[in-house]
């Protein structure tokens, strides 16, 4: 069981993840071009201002605003994209297998970005529940994706301590892992993907057409 | 997903009553599928299913806080209760759903774009509830007085059916009033070759006739060459816009632009008026193909800005006591006029208090967007709606509140009106002739004067 | 322009009259006019307090009036103003004031010989228009009336009318339909929601015009008859010049822009935007403004696109006598161009006005304007001197020769040359 899901499922999950990604990008941009005004009002200069002002903390006036979910959401975000990509669990395999590495994040302060992660979505999970208006918009899905994303975090947070059935847990990790992946390109996890696009056509929007500004 | 609980007062529109006593579930269908399929694409998609649920688009919406964060009100409650039902259930929805989709995207909502601009994403929530406005209007709910100002943009092609003798009517009784402060003053009409031409919103000969006037006094002071044309043409303003009907709005900005071209001006200098600019500078353009206007469009607080900076208009005295501004959102926000709109207030005022928040970030008026337009049945709930706004004039305590729009105009009004703020509330315009110094050669002699 | 060939051909140079010097003159002095044959040159003048008057040549009419406006010289000449006296309004042509009197008049138009002059009038009993001095008879009343047509012949007058009182927010009313044409008094049967683009054939028998019946439901109705196709959207029918059962117009379907002829589709492909659809002079081809994408400007010669595009916008193509060039005045970036054929030709400028062709077609003249000067084109660049103002040359009937007329130093030149020497 552990050879399969860490052999070829690994394989399968990442060929959907990133096949799906460029099959998602390529059908938006081609169903945009379709509507004939949308490339017109891109413009480069306006899209990286506008991304600049929303991947840096506190560089618009919303997230000033909005300080405590600004910190979460960020530190959710970073640790929920660094974390995987520089485990050194992660890399090793990735060396036993492929020979190739990288640097690599303390397991100490991994654990910590794990908890992070882990905050981050209870922190959402609690907004879910509690703010009236997020409440009023959340389904099935949007459990089931805060699911998705908490779980590969919480099972491999769980393995690295080994509190209990090492073996076990460290499939369903893998196994979670794996449909989080799969799940990015087709699920509104896809923000991953089309949050570039949407701040740079807003951004050009408000920029380049509107002669504004969108922070 | 539940549905959202809705409390509102019932309103009785006519208009939407009778559409949805007559329209069938097979003719939705159609219709929803029609615009989705053939007028939009990768944008509402990637929005719909980019949108992660996390309602911080509500924070941004003057509806949602002044109505004490009723959930109904915000922005992405909207979306839900309408495009996303309309998508998930591939336009099988009844008559009574499609009425409800009016009311949230014609009458409870600005399309003043705050909420975008607070999206972390940028998903432009405005524009899915344009889209939903659009298919309302193909199947004809759209609130009666509302659509009765898009007949009136039909059948005239000016938005207050004003026929074309009592344009010119109009404007020839105004050139006579702008005389008696200026003798000289004229109102140029059908002159080709002019550097400018000027427009304005139908409103403005049928009520405010005496801002015509207005202009054509501040036109001689500065010395500019310009005209208007005695033509239909002549509105700059489109509701149909707003109501989703798009073949009318481009048949009256389509009109306005090629009046510029017949005329051989190089601009187009338009009034106090923000949606009249974007249907005149994005919306009217983009359809008809344009990347922007054939004749560039100046928008009148650009105008003056221009005026006031090269010293063509000199100020002689300031207006006294705190003077306060609204932000248009489609000349602000949507077009960037925010720091040109507190130079020239600066200019004219000698205590100009700024709003909190200011410029792109400041409250509609929530007369925007057509919401004014769908008239008295809607009027309580929109002015209800513009608490917000309402205690943000209150706090600058000033006694005369400037709207550099239309619909800023009655929809301030309405707010100093219910809220009981004592302020006035005036058009840039009316300001600067107050305050602009006329040159000696052409004041009145002192015999006609008196 | 009638009796063209009986116009001064000959005479190089004249200098006609001061318009500089009427400034002194009177109160205020607007914009001039000239007659078609250039020999005269008009500007409304104010002579004082509530009293107008025009001048022509250095001459004011005998009588003044209290207002006046929309001076405009017929083809034949005479000079008409719209003019207001004991706060009723009139038509005045060559200082004379008709008689009769109406709340309200406007919008001048002349037959191609300028003998028949019409203008809209309101009367107490409702709109209507008033062709050589007589106010026709409409046997219902006409609540508005959006705009008229006259045939060339001038026996024929035609407008887009409101027939029906409409009462205010009445949208059920008018949905039912309130305007719809009427030809020299004679209502058509039905009503539409909307009339746009009235077209006259050039025999002057027949009317065509777009017509709306809900909010994407479009059609063209031929002298009562509209056809059995229905378009998202149109604009304006033009009759072909020789055959007036064909009418041409752009349609919208699809969410894209197509010619049609007669209710069927002409050309292959459809178009982001699609406009100005215009016929050769023996109507065998049609010009017309394109985007084939968003914010690309180009001409399509019968659905053929030219491979030249243009980022702001595309006028109405112009076809030479003998129909084998295309002349178009295109914007891009800010700069008006004189494009031929798919070439842009000469120098960009701050204003072009529409070009004429010399009879073979090898030479397109136009009024330009840089920097606030005005001044001839030919093929785009710039022949001869600068004017003050300047109205559009007209070629010679024998295609020898061109008329420039314009003011230099204040005075008002008429100038004929060779169309060899510009």
């Amino acid at each position: 069981m552990y050879e399969f899901v860490s052999g070829p499922l690994v394989w399968l999950a990442f060929i959907i993840f990133i096949g799906g990604s460029l099959y998602r990008i390529y059908k938006m941009l081609s169903d945009c071009k379709k509507e004939n005004v949308v490339f017109p009002h891109m413009s480069l200069k306006h899209s990286l201002a506008s991304l600049v002002h929303w991947v840096i903390p506190f560089n618009n006036q919303y997230m000033q605003k909005r300080p405590i979910f600004t910190i979460v959401s960020f530190a959710f975000h970073i640790c929920l994209i660094l974390t995987p990509v520089f485990l050194l669990a992660h890399l090793v395999l990735l060396d036993e297998s492929w020979n190739i590495s990288w640097f690599n994040i303390p397991d100490g302060i991994a654990d910590w970005m794990t908890i992070v992660v882990i905050i981050g979505c209870i922190f959402f999970l609690y907004r879910r529940l509690t703010d009236p208006v997020v409440q009023n918009v959340t389904d099935g899905s949007d459990y089931l994706l805060l699911a998705i994303t908490a779980l590969p975090f919480i099972t491999g947070f769980i393995a690295y301590h080994q509190l209990f059935a090492y073996k076990t847990i460290l499939i369903i990790h893998i196994l979670a892992g794996e449909i989080m992946l799969i799940a990015i390109p087709f699920t509104r996890l896809s923000h991953m993907l089309f949050f570039v696009f949407t701040r740079a056509y807003f951004g050009s929007e408000q920029g380049h057409v509107k002669n504004s500004k969108d922070w | 997903m539940k549905p959202t609980i809705v409390k509102r007062e019932p309103v009785v529109d006519d208009a939407l009553d009778q559409c949805e006593a007559r329209l069938t579930e097979e003719e939705i269908e159609k219709v929803i599928n029609e615009v989705i399929d053939k007028e939009t694409g990768g944008r509402l998609w990637t929005y719909v299913n980019t949108c992660i649920h996390c309602g911080l688009c509500a924070e941004a919406c003057h509806w949602y806080l002044s109505n004490d964060r009723d959930v109904s009100f915000a922005p992405v409650t909207k979306v839900k209760d309408t495009i996303w039902v309309m998508l998930e259930k591939k336009g099988k929805v009844d008559a009574a759903f499609i009425k409800r989709c009016s009311q949230i995207a014609h009458t409870e909502c600005n399309l003043c774009r705050r909420c975008g601009m607070y999206c972390p994403f940028g998903i432009d929530i405005a524009y899915m509830l344009l889209v939903v406005r659009r298919i309302c209007a193909k199947l004809g709910m759209v609130p009666l007085y509302l659509q009765d100002t898009v007949h009136s943009h039909a059948a005239t092609m000016n938005q207050m059916w004003v026929k074309p003798d009592e344009w010119i009517d109009t404007l020839q009784w105004q050139e006579e009033e702008a005389q008696g402060y200026v003798p000289s003053a004229r109102l140029p009409l059908e002159k080709e070759g002019a550097e400018i031409m000027y427009s304005v919103i139908g409103p403005e000969p049928k009520f405010l006739a005496q801002l015509l006037g207005n202009i054509t006094v501040i036109m001689k002071v500065a010395g500019l060459d310009w005209t208007m044309p005695a033509t239909a043409g002549w509105d700059n303003s489109n509701m149909a816009m707003y109501s989703g009907d798009f073949e009318i709005m481009a048949r009256v900005e389509r009109l306005h632009h090629e009046t510029a071209q017949r005329l051989k001006v190089k601009k187009i200098v338009m009034g106090e008026c923000g949606h009249a600019f974007r249907g005149a500078q994005y919306d009217g353009p983009t359809w008809m193909g344009w990347m922007k206007p054939p004749i560039p469009i100046v928008h009148a607080i650009e105008f003056y800005y221009d005026l006031i900076k090269s010293g063509r208009i000199k100020i002689a005295k300031k207006a006294e006591g705190p003077i306060t501004s609204q932000y248009p959102c489609n000349v602000i926000r949507n077009a960037g006029l925010g720091s040109k709109l507190q130079y020239i207030m600066s200019a004219v005022c000698e205590n100009f208090v700024d709003l909190i928040p200011n410029d792109r970030h400041a409250f509609c008026c929530n007369a925007g967007g057509g919401t004014i337009n769908c008239g008295p049945p809607w009027k309580k709930l929109r002015v209800q709606s513009a608490r917000l706004q309402s205690e943000n004039f209150k706090r600058t305590g000033a006694h005369t509140i400037v709207t550099p729009c239309h619909n800023c105009h009655s929809g301030v009004e309405d707010i100093v009106d219910k809220y009981k703020l004592g302020m006035h509330v005036k058009f840039f315009s009316e300001l600067l002739i107050e305050a602009m110094e006329i040159p000696e050669h052409l004041k009145p002699k002192e015999e006609e004067a008196e | 322009m009638s009796n063209i060939e009986s116009w001064d051909w000959e005479i190089k140079e004249k200098m006609l009259a001061e318009p500089a010097k009427w400034k002194d003159q009177f109160e205020d002095v607007w914009e001039p006019y000239i007659s078609p044959d250039g020999e005269k040159i008009a500007s409304i003048v104010k002579i004082g307090e509530g009293e107008f008057n025009i001048c022509v040549n250095g001459n004011t009419w005998e009588e003044p009036f209290e207002k006046m406006w929309y001076s405009r010289f017929s083809p034949d000449g005479r000079l008409t103003a719209l003019i207001s006296k004991d706060m009723e309004w009139t038509l005045a042509v060559d200082g004379v004031a008709l008689e009769e009197t109406y709340e309200y008049i406007w919008e001048t138009k002349f037959s191609a010989d300028g003998k028949t002059i019409a203008a809209i009038v309101r009367q107490e009993s409702g709109y209507g228009i008033l062709v050589n001095g007589k106010v026709w008879e409409c046997p219902i009343k006409l609540e508005s009336i959006a705009s008229h047509v006259i045939s060339s012949d001038g026996k024929t007058s035609a407008v887009i009318a409101q027939t029906v009182a409409v009462a205010e927010a009445d949208v059920n009313a008018f949905t039912k339909g309130s305007w719809s044409v009427v030809v020299n008094g004679k209502p058509w049967k039905d009503n539409y929601v909307d009339v746009y683009g009235l077209a006259i054939s050039n025999d002057g028998q027949r009317f065509a015009a777009e017509y709306r019946n809900s909010i994407c439901e479009y059609g063209i109705v031929v002298d009562e008859k509209p056809w059995n196709e229905k378009f998202g959207c149109t604009w304006e029918p033009v009759f072909h010049p020789n055959k007036s059962d064909e009418i041409t117009v752009p349609v919208r379907q699809g969410g894209q822009w197509l010619l049609a002829t007669n209710g069927r589709i002409v050309w292959d492909k459809g178009f982001f935007s699609l406009l100005y659809q215009t016929y050769s002079p023996d109507g065998n081809n049609i010009a017309a403004a394109v985007a084939p994408q968003f914010a690309k400007w180009t001409v399509a010669v019968n659905g053929q696109p030219w491979s030249i595009t243009f980022g702001e916008c595309v006028q109405k193509p112009c076809f030479s006598p003998d129909g084998r060039k295309i002349a178009v005045i295109a914007k891009d970036s800010g700069k008006w161009l004189l494009v031929v054929d798919g070439t842009v030709l000469g120098k960009d400028y701050d204003n072009i006005w529409q070009p004429v062709f010399s009879p073979n077609g090898d030479k397109v003249i136009c009024k330009v304007e840089k920097n606030g000067k005005y001044a001839v084109a030919v093929n785009g660049e710039i022949r001869g001197n600068d004017y003050e103002a300047l109205w559009n040359p007209v070629v010679s009937p024998d295609g020898t020769k061109v008329m420039i007329c314009g003011v230099e130093g204040g005075k008002y030149y008429r100038k004929v040359v060779l169309l060899s020497d510009i």
